[in-house]
């Protein structure tokens, strides 16, 4: 704290300063020789590195810059530095359901355009997922859906045959139940698990397939409908699978797919990326199968994954489209940006290029995976409901899934919910 | 202290061996969930939750630990993360513990009609959740084009209400006889600032200097908005980059966590010594 | 920090010379000083005001607009989000939450922080050592706290496991409404106590060593000296300690985020997450800057009753 400490002071505000200078002038490298797009999302930078060199050898003195933002914060950095017109963003990735709310708030560029295009490119639901209000504002760049994994080990034990992969001979949830049930009496720890143990996305299946709906109705989409027969039904059945001890409670996040690998539940409701998550950890014989409907109920999966938009306040709106096409439209561009990743790419052409090496991934595993992701986004596929409220409800039904988990009664806490969903919607008119 | 020791060495020796084995066990109760993670960061991510339950030897100990995850860092962005964070954090450690303790000196030793009030609003300010009002102070430094800058992710750890309060209530210890007494040998202010009040203050000044350093090297809000292209990465959001969207691997995470870890732990025991010697001789008080 | 090898420079004037008030002329006394003070303070009060009641200035008007995005743009409101937030069940329980919390956690951590300061400057083996230990937890980064805790609390996780051990029953833990605040306030005093106790161990070792000296040969117990030493002449940083803390756990929410989301039915829905949940997640950030107003009102009003029972002792 005397002299020595005062010179680094000095020193180091001249550092601060020296840096910051120094970044100033070159994070802003002049369109002299082309233009610089930037692209944000939540990925790895490695995921992208195919695509943008792909992109930069199609097109000469366009570079783009990748950052990373982490995941968990990536929509609410987004909503901050949209609303400031932050320059530094011209592409980024959407979680689907947020395109109407980003499109609302004017925080994505008009695509419209691009519509036939767009259309030819992708599944039917794909698309629409993009549109709001008759315009298009994002483009689908991957897609997902859900299947089930099988311990064939931990079947075998307990005397059951395991199911096939064939969507025709998909299994009723009532059916699993009673397997797992069996196996864990034959010894394994939990009957079933769902990856996303408390998400929207893989438990809005449950209640579609009895006849619930996404649980947001109305024209404008902003009527919550989450008390119905559908969701009570659906959501009682998520709970009895806890106070049964069929799943466990306080397993959650990213800890959910080792309790699979680690041969603790015969069935695991999980995604794509699990196949070469599995093929890698797990030790045992297992197999992919279709998600399970109600019996009696209709099949449904889910589907969806990211599309990407374009920053109105971006001062790059030409490079950023010619990117954004690259990566969306362009087949090969669609391809590349699964190169790195586990992940269904979204353009039909690129989906039915990548869907084999999906299924080597986990060798004889894996057999039939390829055809039962064709099906299932082709005839089985709901993706999440097109909402400007979609946000605020998600967040909300989040917590109801994880009280109703917790064991609290169903009824009352999908009542709860529905009246926070009111609440929060109100704000937005 | 050797008066007593003669006098009473048998129970003085029970006590210490008492006081030793209590210090040891809490010591290591606050270790084993620490060291968990560092076993776990020598071992491959699929195996962290493979010794959960009955515990067993392998919970705590792994007989085959490799860096396979430490190396995997290498590659990615936490090196220069955590360059920028030091960098970012020993700044403002310097110029904030500078700017703090002197408004702790002039909240302190200076008798002054309203010093009440300017406490107040010092109080008031460390009041006030800065992650809350982190929105409407990025759209001011956006005004100002700080966005992507050292300057922009210093700048809001500099001013730090509870370093100031902790430095002005060690200052208040120190008896005003001695600023009296300075003064009237002819020493100015600063002289006493520099001369007396920081010399005496030291474990307040380290306590303070931990405040700010740990402000800066957990920040993950306040550089999320404030932009952090590859060039002002800080570590905490490298930290969370690493957990992907369908994926963690929980082996690379902990060793990313232990490097970030280490780099406090190794200040926090260096400063540890100055802790030790009490400063402020007996005669003082 | 401090820079090595700085000479110590005792200070002079330690010979204190009674009678030293001596009048002077009160022209001088009176705006002289203000000056210098103000002089010392200015760097860091342009900074308060310029980085956080500049801003708090703005959140307070922004408390006071409101308006979606379908009806386009903000306008006044006055005071209905305040109207609002008071009518909401969710917003009274989480107020309770946190008031309940608060009225726990900071006496407990404080009390808990002292004892592990006086037990950590006693003589004994390796104390420094063992010091280093507790302190340790504050070092690392919110995230992985809230991993490792998770771990902790799953129920086939580390913690049932050694209940199992003990031979006692499995706990739900983070599951359980009524242990979920709880299960929180141990993870943050694992991770807070030990930067307590540091600000403690730095008041104690001010304490002259001989009372100590003096109490023993009077004969006095270890135990009657920690009360009738230590305690009184640690009042101050106890004070700081008691206010610092009370401050940070209003404003903790991380490991509420990472691990409970608020649950189970809202046991954990600390006034913090609350609004970081609303500005960020939700993003209503006019209601969220109305929470912020409110915090802060509570915050002053906990602190300032502290402050008036503290200074009846003598403390500020």
């Amino acid at each position: 704290m005397r002299r020595v400490s005062l010179a680094l002071v000095a020193l180091s505000a001249t550092a601060a300063l020296a840096l910051s200078g120094c970044s100033a002038s070159s994070s802003d490298p002049g369109s002299a020789d082309g233009s610089v797009v930037k692209l944000l999302g939540a990925e790895d930078p490695a995921t992208f590195a195919p695509v943008i060199s792909a992109f930069e050898a199609e097109n000469k003195g366009t570079t783009v810059k990748y950052t990373q933002v982490p995941f968990d914060q990536l929509s609410s950095t987004l909503q901050q530095r949209l609303a400031a017109k932050d320059k530094d963003i011209d592409v980024y990735t959407v979680d689907q359901p947020n395109v109407s709310q980003l499109a609302a708030q004017g925080f994505l560029e008009d695509l419209s355009d691009l519509k036939d295009q767009a259309k030819k490119a992708t599944t039917p639901e794909q698309y629409s997922v993009n549109v709001y209000q008759d315009k298009l504002w994002a483009l689908s760049v991957w897609n997902s859906t859900q299947m089930m994994f099988v311990n064939n080990d931990a079947l075998a034990k307990a005397g059951i045959a395991a199911p096939t992969a064939n969507p025709a001979e998909r299994w009723t949830w009532e059916q699993t139940v009673d397997a797992g049930k069996a196996a864990q009496a034959a010894g394994s720890k939990w009957g079933l698990l769902f990856e996303q143990v408390e998400g929207y996305y893989q438990l809005q299946p449950l209640a579609e397939s009895l006849g619930g709906g996404s649980g947001i109705t109305g024209k404008d989409m902003l009527t919550a409908d989450v008390t119905n027969p559908g969701w009570t039904k659906a959501m009682q059945w998520y709970a009895d699978l806890y106070s049964n001890n069929v799943s466990p409670r306080g397993v959650g996040g990213f800890q959910t797919s080792p309790v699979f690998a680690d041969g603790d539940v015969p069935f695991f409701i999980g995604g794509p990326w699990d196949v070469g998550k599995f093929a890698e950890n797990a030790k045992f014989n297992w197999s992919v199968v279709p998600m399970p409907a109600f019996a009696g109920g209709k099949a449904v999966t889910p589907n969806g994954s990211w599309s990407w938009g374009i920053n109105p306040a971006s001062d790059h709106k030409d490079a950023a489209k010619k990117f954004l096409e690259f990566a969306a439209l362009n087949p090969a561009g669609n391809l590349a940006t699964t190169e790195k990743t586990t992940i269904i790419p979204a353009n039909t052409e690129a989906q039915a290029k990548y869907l084999p090496t999906l299924e080597a991934l986990g060798g004889t595993h894996s057999a039939g995976v390829a055809d039962l992701i064709t099906e299932e986004i082709k005839t089985t596929a709901v993706p999440r409901p097109v909402s400007v409220g979609y946000v605020q409800f998600e967040s909300m039904m989040n917590k109801a899934f994880a009280d109703i988990r917790n064991g609290s009664p169903v009824e009352a806490r999908l009542k709860d919910a529905q009246s926070q969903i009111e609440a929060a919607w109100k704000k937005l008119r | 202290m050797s008066v007593t020791v003669t006098r009473r060495p048998r129970r003085l020796r029970t006590g210490y061996l008492l006081l030793s084995l209590v210090g040891a066990l809490i010591g290591l109760a606050f270790l084993l969930p620490l060291w968990w993670t560092l076993v776990n960061s020598l071992r491959p991510g699929s195996d962290t939750f493979a010794f959960l339950n009955p515990l067993s030897w392998q919970t705590f100990f792994t007989l085959s630990p490799n860096l396979d995850n430490y190396v995997t860092l290498l590659s990615g962005d936490l090196g220069r993360a955590i360059g920028n964070s030091l960098f970012i954090s020993v700044v403002t450690v310097v110029a904030g513990l500078l700017i703090c303790a002197m408004a702790a000196f002039g909240l302190s030793a200076i008798p002054f009609r309203g010093r009440g009030a300017i406490f107040g609003i010092v109080i008031l300010s460390f009041l006030i959740p800065f992650d809350a009002i982190a929105i409407p102070l990025a759209d001011m430094f956006r005004d100002w084009n700080l966005q992507n800058t050292f300057i922009g992710l210093i700048l809001p750890g500099i001013g730090n209400g509870m370093a100031i309060f902790l430095i002005r209530t060690f200052f208040l210890a120190i008896p005003t006889e001695l600023v009296e007494a300075a003064r009237l040998d002819g020493l100015g202010w600063w002289g006493v600032f520099r001369r007396i009040y920081l010399p005496l203050s030291r474990p307040a000044l380290i306590g303070a200097g931990l405040t700010l350093f740990l402000f800066q090297w957990q920040a993950y809000m306040w550089p999320l908005l404030m932009g952090t292209d590859q060039n002002h990465i800080v570590g905490p959001v490298a930290l969370s980059n690493l957990q992907g969207q369908f994926n963690v691997d929980y082996g690379v995470m902990f060793a990313a966590s232990v490097i970030l870890t280490l780099i406090p732990l190794l200040i926090i025991m260096i400063c540890q010594r100055y802790f030790i010697q009490s400063v402020s001789t007996s005669g003082l008080k | 920090m401090t820079a090595p090898g700085a000479r110590i420079q005792r200070p002079r004037a330690a010979s204190p010379l009674p009678g030293t008030r001596r009048p002077r002329r009160r022209s001088r006394l009176v705006w002289r000083p203000t000056l210098v003070a103000l002089a010392f303070l200015s760097p860091a009060l342009i900074g308060l005001v310029l980085l956080r009641l500049a801003p708090a200035v703005v959140a307070f008007w922004q408390s006071l607009q409101g308006g979606g995005i379908l009806s386009g743009g903000e306008h006044f409101v006055g005071l209905d989000n305040y109207v609002e937030l008071f009518s909401s069940a969710d917003f009274i329980g989480s107020l309770l939450v946190t008031l309940l919390f608060t009225v726990i956690i900071n006496p407990v951590q404080v009390a808990i922080a002292f004892l592990l300061a006086v037990l950590y400057t006693r003589r004994a083996a390796g104390s420094g050592f063992w010091r280093s230990l507790v302190i340790l937890p504050i070092a690392v980064p919110p995230a992985v706290s809230a991993v490792i805790w998770s771990v902790i609390y799953r129920p086939d996780g580390l913690g049932n496991a050694f209940l199992g051990m003990l031979g006692l029953p499995a706990q739900p833990f983070l599951t359980s409404p009524t242990q979920s605040l709880t299960a929180i306030m141990v993870l943050l005093s694992w991770v807070g106590v030990g930067y307590w106790m540091l600000f403690l161990i730095a008041g104690i070792n001010d304490v002259p060593t001989e009372l100590y000296e003096a109490a023993s040969l009077d004969g006095a117990s270890a135990w009657r000296q920690l009360w009738t030493i230590t305690f009184p002449l640690v009042r101050r940083p106890l004070a700081f300690v008691l206010v610092a803390d009370t401050v940070s756990n209003f404003l903790v929410f991380a490991p509420v985020q990472i691990l409970t989301k608020g649950g189970p039915e809202g046991s954990t829905n600390l006034l913090m997450h609350d609004i970081f949940n609303r500005a960020y997640t939700l993003g209503d950030l006019n209601t969220a800057q109305a929470e912020v107003i409110i915090l802060v009102l509570l915050t002053l009003a906990i602190v300032a009753v502290q402050f008036r029972l503290l200074k009846s002792e003598d403390a500020a």
